[in-house]
């Protein structure tokens, strides 16, 4: 069994800096690995990325990270990502790492900040001015990527971790106007294709914890404001349900 | 000239929430009903909390404003979900 925690969307500024690492004291006791779910600054700066890489130092289990749009507000978003890395922190950005976790196997996480456009039926197409065009083939190179990166990986376990939703369960409690904003259902397609057994994701602070893929994968909404806690802890155990890994076999 | 609908008012305001750099917050719901303002969400602490009641009034003369929006208390982790 694989513990996984989570969390995303802590917004660490000047005025909250130091807060958020005295409730990681019980981390090592509780997860075998820490996902955070971008939006880690609230304007994107250098110094906030300072900041977080602080945050998250030194802790007794391995951080793999993805940006959010916050991070990137500033233009920083490369200085913050290096702070991070310095930090001990595996940054993704449509790329992926694997994870030995003693006694428990292989953990394999593709990370990407994702990107909006909407889901299924109501969903932006590449078509008409290049500003569109634009936006939609941002979001389709980013799933693409994110399935690539998926597909690629060679470990017992298989997580998703974006900043955009893959779905609309979890987008619950925000106004669906807005939800072409928060997600793209392209990056449930990626995950759905992949024998994926977890996505996790933040952005929607009004929304809902669980939710899952048209193809049957949990999601799960990290946003700090949903869950109300420092962070959340997912335990994947294959053992305890062989059928559901039996029936995943990807392609050749 | 007519006085501003609302509905204009409530989107500018959210904007400049949204947009200034003193807070850059894009989740706070605002409500205008009549000269009455109401601004609500979520946002990671008080100091927060109270520039965006500053940033949403600035230049709005003649509204009087209602921030009551929510500082989000953070609890200790507890428990876990199996997902098998």
């Amino acid at each position: 069994m694989i513990r996984i925690a989570a969390i995303g969307d802590i917004h660490v500024g000047e005025d909250n800096r130091g807060q958020f690492r005295p409730r990681l004291a019980k981390l090592g006791e509780q997860a075998d690995v820490l996902l955070l779910a971008g939006d880690l600054t609230q304007h994107g700066t250098p110094g906030e990325g300072r900041l977080i890489a602080d945050e998250f130092k030194d802790l007794p289990v391995p951080v793999v990270a993805v940006l959010g749009n916050h991070d990137y507000h500033s233009d920083a978003q490369g200085e913050i990502t290096a702070m991070l890395s310095d930090a001990g922190v595996t940054v993704l950005e449509c790329s992926s790492t694997v994870l030995t976790c003693s006694g428990a196997g292989t953990l394999g996480v593709a990370g990407s900040k994702g990107f909006g456009g909407g889901f299924a039926g109501k969903a932006a197409t590449a078509f008409g001015e290049p500003e569109i065009k634009a936006f939609v083939t941002h979001t389709q190179r980013i799933a693409a990527q994110l399935q690539e990166q998926l597909t690629g990986l060679e470990a017992d376990y298989r997580v998703a971790l974006t900043h955009y939703s893959p779905v609309k369960d979890t987008l619950a409690g925000e106004p669906p106007e807005i939800y072409p904003f928060l997600g793209s259902y392209l990056l449930a397609e990626a995950v759905d294709s992949t024998c994926t057994d977890l996505a996790v994701h933040g952005h929607a602070h009004a929304g809902t914890e669980k939710g899952a893929t048209p193809g049957g994968v949990r999601v799960r909404n990290v946003a700090l404001p949903v869950l109300g806690r420092a962070y959340a802890v997912y335990c994947l155990d294959h053992e305890a349900s062989p059928e559901a890994a039996k029936a995943c076999e990807m392609p050749a | 000239m007519s006085r501003e609908a609302p509905h204009y008012t409530a989107a500018r305001i959210q904007r400049r929430i949204a947009e200034d750099d003193r807070v850059a917050e894009l989740g706070i719901h605002v409500d205008v009903r009549g000269n009455e303002v109401f601004l609500h969400g979520q946002v990671g602490t008080e100091e927060r909390r109270r520039l965006i009641g500053v940033v949403a009034s600035e230049g709005e003369p003649g509204l009087h404003f209602h921030n009551e929006i929510n500082v989000v208390e953070v609890r200790d982790p507890t428990g876990e979900e199996q997902l098998a």
